[in-house]
């Protein structure tokens, strides 16, 4: 067993005075089974998510928290959270669960502005930000501040009101959480503050969807912003079940996957730079690249995937 | 230019690989199809690097691109594992 690790682990004439780990060939062996793992562990979260899923824990109060703290650190009015958008969110979530896309527009030409307006909210601009995948609140707000158009919609001053939409669901096949995050303000406090209105529309970047109300029918209803309280939507039975997602698998699989990639990552690094200290003791020379580069570049890479968050936005 | 300079200039190139690589990684936070994109290029200037670094030094074999081609690759799988996780 001994001289097994230590031909591993230790450069020696047996194995070329290259550790074996270190050898083209393990390493392929040691990627193609790192891919295997990665295929079952798929496999298992399709079949048992119960099992082998991902953790999740968002909740509606806590993204209006962290979406007014964000506008407040850029000297904006808080936003209230309103059932009508809250509802048009739901709608959304729903409409995006039933017909399985993921996408600002549905497959049937459905826009957001449909889901408001359905909903009973008479606006003057609006916006929608999508998110699936976060494990929790805080991710959900950090990915948005991070992608230039989210964050434009977060902190737009026209905006007064606030809807979520927050449910586990299957999308394409797989347990998704979805988050639905829908901006508004109505005509009459919008009229203060916009110019006349102009569509917006930006083909090139789905992901700020801004655009004014269409001439339509519709009697526009005045309301004061900041009388609808946020234990509104909490009483509302059209959105009782989106206020929160949670979920608690007996293995998540994304903490069990980083931890797999950092003992592996950490394998292949302790053994380069062991290999390159007994070389360099030895004074053996071979032809290899260079232990201390692959190191550094491994590392580097480990880093970068503490810093991977789950979740996608749109 | 003396080997130790050439060999510092070398990896003075290498950490601004990385450091470039890591930036461009933390500003496309919450974009994972750019993130992995910005890993992959970063991996495969690292894999040149080792191969200019390796043919100036004048020990460029075969055996050492596999080598770097297959570090490039364990990486690129570590990141779309945990990007697809």
């Amino acid at each position: 067993m001994r001289d097994i690790l230590v031909h591993l682990f230790v450069p020696l004439h047996t194995n070329n005075h290259r550790a074996k780990v270190l050898h083209v060939d393990s390493l392929m062996f040691l990627a193609v089974l790192y891919m295997g793992f990665y295929l079952v562990t798929g496999w298992v979260r399709t079949e048992y998510p119960d099992v082998l899923g991902y953790a999740t824990d968002i909740r509606v109060e806590q993204l209006v928290a962290l979406v007014n703290a964000k506008r407040a650190e850029h000297s904006l009015g808080p936003l209230t959270l309103n059932s009508e958008l809250s509802q048009a969110a739901a709608g959304k979530a729903q409409d995006m669960l039933a017909k399985n896309y993921w996408a600002h527009t549905s497959p049937d030409g459905k826009v957001p502005w449909d889901f408001i307006l359905g909903a009973g909210y008479q606006y003057s601009v609006a916006g929608e930000n999508l998110a699936k995948n976060f494990s929790d609140s805080n991710g959900v707000i950090t990915a948005w501040m991070n992608s230039s158009s989210h964050r434009d919609n977060l902190l737009k001053p026209g905006y007064r009101d606030i809807g979520f939409a927050v449910v586990n669901g299957v999308l394409n096949g797989e347990e998704t959480t979805l988050v639905v995050q829908m901006f508004g303000a109505p005509k009459a406090v919008a009229a203060v503050v916009q110019k006349p209105i102009v569509k917006v529309a930006q083909a090139e970047e789905p992901t700020v969807v801004t655009t004014s109300v269409p001439a339509t029918g519709l009697v526009e209803i005045p309301k004061e912003a900041s009388a609808i309280a946020v234990a509104e939507t909490n009483n509302s039975p059209a959105t009782s079940g989106y206020y929160a997602a949670t979920r608690e698998p007996l293995i998540d699989r994304s903490a069990l996957t980083k931890n797999v990639t950092y003992i592996l990552g950490g394998l292949i690094i302790a053994v380069l730079l062991l290999d390159a200290w007994i070389v360099r003791r030895r004074r053996i020379v071979r032809i290899a690249g260079h232990n201390l580069a692959h190191a550094l570049f491994v590392l580097t890479i480990l880093y970068l995937v503490s810093q991977i968050v789950p979740g996608v936005v749109l | 230019m003396t080997t130790r300079k050439w060999q510092y200039l070398h990896y003075i190139v290498l950490f601004s690989i990385v450091g470039v690589g890591a930036t461009a990684f933390f500003q496309l936070a919450g974009n994972s199809p750019l993130q992995l994109l910005i890993g992959i290029v970063t991996t495969l200037s690292y894999i040149g690097w080792g191969i200019i670094h390796h043919a100036l030094h004048g020990d460029l074999h075969m055996k050492v691109v596999v080598e770097y081609a297959v570090i490039g690759l364990v990486a690129i799988f570590f990141l779309i594992t945990v990007m697809g996780s």
